[in-house]
Formats: structure tokens, sequence, C-alpha cells
């Protein structure tokens, strides 16, 4: 059953004379993991904290499982989890104390050491904050998020600083949380994190939208590219499609890059020549966010 | 069950910072029992001076140990950005406050307690004629201390400077009621007048003279007020710029 989790219509935010949201609208479902891209300043965490209930509106509406997070703070936090891009700990407190300290707020917590195994942090309890690497403070932020089961849980660059094998198994987290109907806002400046887990993103630039859509789609809309290098003497202009040249590498972007490798195979077949390096992939993200104008990056 | 978790994690956080607990209660203790017992030895059967030095060092107890030390365990955790953690969990903004300072309310009658059976043993110093006024008002001083240094951190720039932004306080509290010497005697009199309103200073007079009204007056006031600047101008993240 399709149920919207998270609901954001016309949101605009100013702080001060800067507006840092300028009217933005989409929908998260329960069990759906969307990504909010966009480069540093683009709104993202702003919108985070609008929905997190940090911050009032200054106009449009959100609706976080039907309520209004800044005047139904309490109830929504108790059935959403947050993950901040910037907060701190207590330093002295060990992993474990920490934990507990956090279920004294949290109501029907889960087990410390369900939490704890959950983040990735089952064998650090006993360990200070303080003494924590960065990876792993990100993974107890994760712990507490996830205290309350959460059925809508705010995730703000939650990787930065984990090591690859954290970040996979934290990428597992929030994949089984989606499967079980946990809505996921996800912020990230990985764009290859934000393919790999969301089902739908939305691109963010000076406080808009820029780009939307489901990540299948949208990316399978893009089709996708051939790339290798330019053999000598042969000038873009010779060859049967339309590539761009960056140094010695061509870029052949096409609705469906089979076809233009194959094409490209022939014609370079028939005059016998070869064309080292040849690469034929999907479009990525990363295609599609160096796509958008230079400003939207 | 929130504000109880609130309040027992204050209260854990205090008691294992070891240098929270040289600064927030053994010098206030060691001003509180070492100036009313160097009293009697340098004038030997002046317990009443001693008993006035004690009564009035209840005013840089309060100061110390529930302002000073909620000012800047507050600011180190705004600018730490702890507390913005802490909004981020089901806790009201009222319930973080409230339990951080009940927990500091809580350690500051602990110390005037000792403190005040310490001066007994130590330097003579009789325990108060009336122990339940005596109790109210070092309670009732702890809580609107505590509040006032949660509202003072709105003063506050940066968490460094807590210390030394909550020493005129201190200095002030002290000189008002005679904990620092005869200081105030030097002072024009609306200067003492104005002393004579400070909060601690209400708790020291409630103690000497036995006056309730105008005490609590004095108290409830200044605990309106610091809920008043709590509720507009507290910040919970330190300044952007």
């Amino acid at each position: 059953m399709f149920m919207t989790a998270i609901r954001v219509e016309a949101l605009r935010k100013n702080h001060g004379r800067f507006e840092a949201v300028k009217g933005i609208s989409f929908e998260v479902a329960a069990g759906e993991v969307f990504a909010l891209l966009g480069r540093n300043g683009a709104g993202k965490t702003t919108t985070v904290e609008v929905l997190a209930g940090f911050l009032r509106p200054d106009g449009g509406s959100v609706r976080v499982l039907g309520l209004d997070p800044s005047a139904e703070r309490a109830e929504v936090r108790r059935r959403t989890g947050i993950m901040l891009q910037e907060a701190g700990f207590f330093p002295d407190l060990t992993v474990a104390a920490t934990v507990d300290a956090w279920r004294g707020f949290t109501a029907a917590p889960r087990p410390r050491d369900e939490a704890l195994e959950l983040a990735g942090l089952a064998g650090r309890a006993g360990v200070r904050v303080r003494q924590l690497s960065g990876g792993e403070k990100r993974r107890l932020d994760l712990a507490l998020a996830l205290l309350g089961r959460p059925d809508v849980l705010f995730l703000d660059e939650p990787t930065t600083g984990m090591d690859p094998e954290g970040r996979a198994a934290t990428w597992e987290t929030v994949r089984e949380l989606a499967r079980r109907g946990t809505a996921v806002l996800l912020t990230t400046h990985y764009l290859e994190e934000a393919q790999r887990l969301a089902s739908a993103m939305a691109i963010m630039d000076r406080g808009e939208i820029v780009a939307s859509g489901g990540m299948a789609e949208t990316l399978a809309a893009r089709g996708g590219r051939v790339s290798f290098r330019l053999p000598a003497g042969v000038e873009a202009a010779d060859l049967p499609l339309p590539v761009t040249v960056d140094g010695d590498e061509a870029v052949c972007r096409a609705e469906d890059p089979d076809l233009a490798a194959q094409t490209l195979l022939s014609w370079a077949a028939e005059r016998g020549l070869r064309l080292p390096g040849l690469e034929v992939r999907a479009a990525t993200l990363e295609d599609l966010f160096l796509d958008l104008p230079t400003s939207a990056r | 069950m929130t504000l109880t978790a609130t309040y027992r994690l204050g209260t854990r956080l205090f008691w294992q910072d070891r240098a929270l607990l040289l600064g927030s209660v053994l010098t206030p203790a060691l001003i509180a029992i070492g100036l009313p017992l160097l009293m009697r030895h340098l004038r030997p059967g002046a317990t009443g001076e001693a008993t006035a030095q004690f009564q009035g060092t209840l005013a840089i107890i309060l100061s110390i140990t529930a302002f000073m030390n909620v000012a800047v365990a507050l600011s180190a955790r705004r600018d730490q950005l702890v507390l913005k953690r802490l909004r981020a969990t089901t806790l009201t903004d009222g319930r973080i406050l409230a339990g951080q300072i009940a927990a500091t309310a809580t350690q500051t009658v602990a110390v005037a307690v000792v403190c005040t059976v310490a001066v007994n043993l130590a330097a003579g110093v009789p325990y108060p004629a009336n122990p339940l006024l005596y109790g109210a008002m070092v309670i009732a001083g702890s809580v609107v201390l505590a509040t006032l240094g949660a509202a003072y951190t709105a003063a506050i720039p940066r968490a460094e400077l807590a210390g030394a932004a909550c020493m005129p306080v201190f200095l002030l509290s002290g000189i008002a009621t005679g904990a620092m010497g005869p200081i105030r005697q030097a002072l024009p009199s609306w200067v003492g007048a104005a002393l004579d309103l400070l909060p601690t200073t209400a708790v020291v007079d409630a103690v000497r003279t036995g006056a309730v009204a105008r005490p609590a007056l004095l108290l409830a006031v200044w605990g309106v007020a610091g809920v008043v600047v709590i509720r507009f101008w507290f910040r919970w993240e330190p300044r952007r710029s």
C-alpha cells in the first residue's frame, strides 16, 4: 500500500534575508529511500531541519506522518529518527552509557545491544565517545537514531568519515529498514551512495529543485555513454556518431549505449582501426549531476 | 520518565567530571567552611561572627555551584551541539532544561547541607534556628540561581568565556552578603540597596533574619525573569556568524 510518510508542499524558508529554500515540493512514501542532493548551501540541510521540527517554515507546508513537525514536535519525534549532519556527544560517556542515556529519552526503545549491533558498534560498547573515530561517531549517531524503531528516518550525510566497510554495512542497514517500511530521507555528497540506496531523488540548487524523479526512470531516460580513446589520426568529426572529446578521450552519449557501441565498432572495423579503452555503461547519477548547469552542482 | 532521565544524566555527568567538581564543589565548599573556621581561630569565642560569615558564604555556594555550574555546562553543550542532539530526541525543550536545572539545584543543596554540618563540627557554627525555613530557602535559592544560570547563557557568546562571564555575578553576590569582607560598607548606599535585590542576598537575608515574605517575593520575581529570558532568548545552537 502506498502511504505518504513525508509531504513537502511549496516549502519556503529564509535565514534572515537569505532565501535558503524557495518553494520546493516532494513526497516520500513509506518504505522508500529518497535522496535529496545538491552542492553545499543548496538548501538540503535547511529542508531536513524543517522536516525534523528544528525550524519553522516561512511558507508552504510540511507533514511528517500527517503531522506538523514544528507544532507537533513531540509526537513526530516519537516516530522519527534523526541523524544530524552536525551534532555533538558527551565525550566522557562510553558508547554504552550514551545509548543507555538516550534509551531513557525514547519511548519503547530497542535494547542497547540490538541498537549497537544494527549500527556495527557491538564491539565498542565500553569505549569512551572521545576515543571513537569520525566514522564510529557516525555509527553511534545511527544507533541513537534507530533506538525508537522509527517510521521515518532522516539521514544527513550518514556515512561521512566511514571506511568502505562501514559504509557498506550502513547501506545494508538502511536498505533493511526501508524493506520493513521505514521512509528514509537521505542527503549525501556521495552520489554513488544515493544511486545505490535511493529509489527516488531530487537535486536542489539555490533553494530550488532543479531535477527530480524516480532514480531508475531518471537514469534510464538519460541513456548511457560509450567512451574510448581516439585512434591516432582520427578526428571527432570523422566518427559516425556525435562525441565530445576531452584530451584524447571521446565520449558518445546515447539513449541505447549498446547500439552506439556496435555502430562505432563496425565503423572502426571497416577501417581496420581499434577503439582502445572502450567502455559502455548506463548513465549514473554523477553523469546527471555533471550535466546540470554549473550552478546546480 | 524523560525528565527523570535528563535529571539522572545531568547528575551523572556532574559527579564524574573531576574538573567541574574541583571548580564548582570543592572551591565554594572550602570557602564556605574555611572562612568561618579562620574567623574562629582569629577571634576565639566569636561564634556570632563565624555564623554571619558562613551565612554570607551561602551566596557564594549559590553563585558558583548553581549559577556558574549550569551556565558553564549549558554553554559548553550548546557549542558542542549536544543540546541540538538532545532536541533530536523525544525530549521537549522544557524537559531538557528542567532536568539540568533540577540536577544542578540538587547538587547545590547537597553542597550547602554538607557545609552546614561541616562548619558546625569544625567552627562551632550552630545549626539553623528554623531548619524548615533554612531548607526551603536553600532549595528555592538553588532552583532560582540554576534557572538564572541557564538564562544567562543567552548573554555568553562562546563556551570558553562562560567562567569569566559568571565572575561578576559571583563577586557581586559575595560582596552583597559580606562573604568577601566589609567591602559593602565602603560602597554608596544606593549600591547596597541594589545589592539587596539580588536573589543570593534574599536567601541569606531569610537565613539571617527569619524574614519570609520579601525574600520569597524577590526569589519569585527572579525565577519568573529567568524563565522569561529562557523562553525568548535561550540559544540551543552556537551563533553561525
